[in-house]
């Protein structure tokens, strides 16, 4: 069985493994069966150069593959940012910046207001540990319910 | 052999495990982690790695606007008239871990609060005010859930009255009032126009008279000034007088003997003299 295997794989056994796992990638979402593809026709490459045993074969394209998708996570992947807030209100809101129209000094909770509209309303109430004086301009740090709990910049 | 085994049975469980551990979120959701049965993370839209095995994800919650209707329901205002209202709720689910811990089922228990808090707003007002003042009720309720909500970490965006109906007792009756005061207003109309016309006819009475006493003063003026011409025209001079009299006389004393019934006519003799008669001379 493995003297067959060994007589039997060819390099171009490798390609076609690699080009039908690049063509799945297509109906399985995830795109880590790319990286398989890939690390196949890598590896048929290879065998064109040097000749390798099967068990060998299987072992390097798994290493390879594992790698790619290592690498592809890691340092690739999160470069690419959020190219929208939309239906995340969480992201939306936490960092905005707001000026203080009502002040929080003897009260629970204070308003503030602002530049433009997020998520369809631009005056908010807010909690904050300090008391913040009106006018002064305040950072969103998290959401409870209807009311911001920020912090003075 | 043996070793073929091992390597092919390695290779499927490398693709198994990385293909478990990707999960692509798509935008618009996000997902919620819990490593051997605890809350570990919550995945954002895009491609996140979760260690398979230990991690499953047994939430998959939308974080876009939910519209929830809330059925209708019959409430009792403050003046014990019952009204059915029902609403629409725009929430919006900015903590999913707490959305999906913090309550069984999230849509229910917001359905439900925002029926106790509607009952009991539009219970405080008369059933004018709350026909009437939907924007106050929209406010009050916001007020009123949005702080029991923010455990689950549920932003309420809006609340919206859509339908206020006085049920269908409630409704005949206004409708009999509205008629009813309409009614009133028909009869006041009515007797205020009459009353206004008797008052105009009155006042015509009132003019007339008037004006036919002016008149009768007028005429009686001219008649005095007639006689006194009259009188000054003949204060010395009778035979003028006698003669236009006598005239007439004769004129009259012809149509009495010219008409159907008059069988004998007796002239006087003395005419100047029965003339003078007639002056008292």
């Amino acid at each position: 069985m493995l003297e067959w295997l060994n007589t039997h794989i060819a390099y171009w056994h490798w390609l076609v493994l690699g080009l039908l796992l690049i063509t799945a990638e297509i109906f399985v979402s995830g795109f880590i069966l790319f990286w398989f593809g890939l690390a196949a026709l890598a590896m048929g490459v290879l065998l064109m150069l040097v000749g390798i045993p099967i068990t060998g074969q299987l072992l390097l394209w798994a290493a390879m593959s594992v790698a790619l998708v290592f690498l592809w996570l890691k340092f690739i992947k999160p470069n690419w940012k959020d190219r929208t807030t939309s239906g995340m209100a969480m992201e939306a809101l936490t960092g905005q910046v707001g000026s203080v129209i009502e002040s929080n000094i003897g009260r629970p909770r204070g308003r503030l207001r602002f530049p433009a509209p997020i998520l369809g309303e631009d005056e908010w109430q807010f909690m904050s540990t300090s008391e913040v004086a009106i006018g002064e301009r305040v950072k969103v740090l998290n959401i409870s319910g209807n009311t911001l709990v920020v912090s003075p910049l | 052999m043996e070793g073929l085994s091992v390597v092919a049975a390695l290779v499927v469980l490398v693709i198994i495990t990385i293909g478990m551990g990707v999960r692509i979120v798509p935008q618009g959701s996000k997902h919620i982690v819990q490593r051997l049965g605890k809350y570990h993370s919550t995945l954002n839209p895009g491609m996140n790695i979760i260690i398979p095995y230990v991690d499953q994800v047994p939430y998959k919650v939308t974080t876009k606007d939910i519209v929830l209707d809330i059925p209708s329901q019959e409430v009792i205002t403050e003046d014990n008239a019952t009204i059915i209202a029902n609403a629409v709720a725009y929430i919006n689910i900015v903590s999913p871990e707490k959305a999906v811990y913090g309550v069984e089922d999230y849509e229910i228990a917001i359905q439900n609060l925002v029926q106790t808090a509607l009952r009991s707003i539009v219970g405080e007002m008369s059933l004018d005010s709350a026909l009437s003042s939907r924007d106050m009720i929209k406010a009050k309720l916001k007020e009123a859930i949005s702080d029991d909500i923010a455990d689950w970490g549920i932003n309420l965006k809006t609340v919206e009255i859509q339908d206020i109906n006085p049920s269908a007792t409630m409704q005949k009756a206004m409708e009999e009032q509205a008629a009813a005061e309409r009614q009133r207003r028909a009869t006041v109309t009515r007797a205020e126009g009459e009353k206004q016309a008797a008052i105009l006819e009155a006042d015509g009475r009132l003019e007339a008279s008037k004006r036919d006493a002016q008149a009768q003063i007028v005429l009686a003026d001219a008649s005095r000034e007639a006689i006194e011409r009259v009188t000054r025209a003949i204060s010395d001079k009778e035979l003028p007088v006698m003669y236009l009299l006598g005239e007439r006389y004769i004129g009259a004393l012809e149509n009495l003997s010219s008409s159907d019934n008059a069988k004998n006519i007796i002239f006087p003799a003395d005419l100047p003299n029965a003339v003078k008669g007639l002056l008292n001379r």
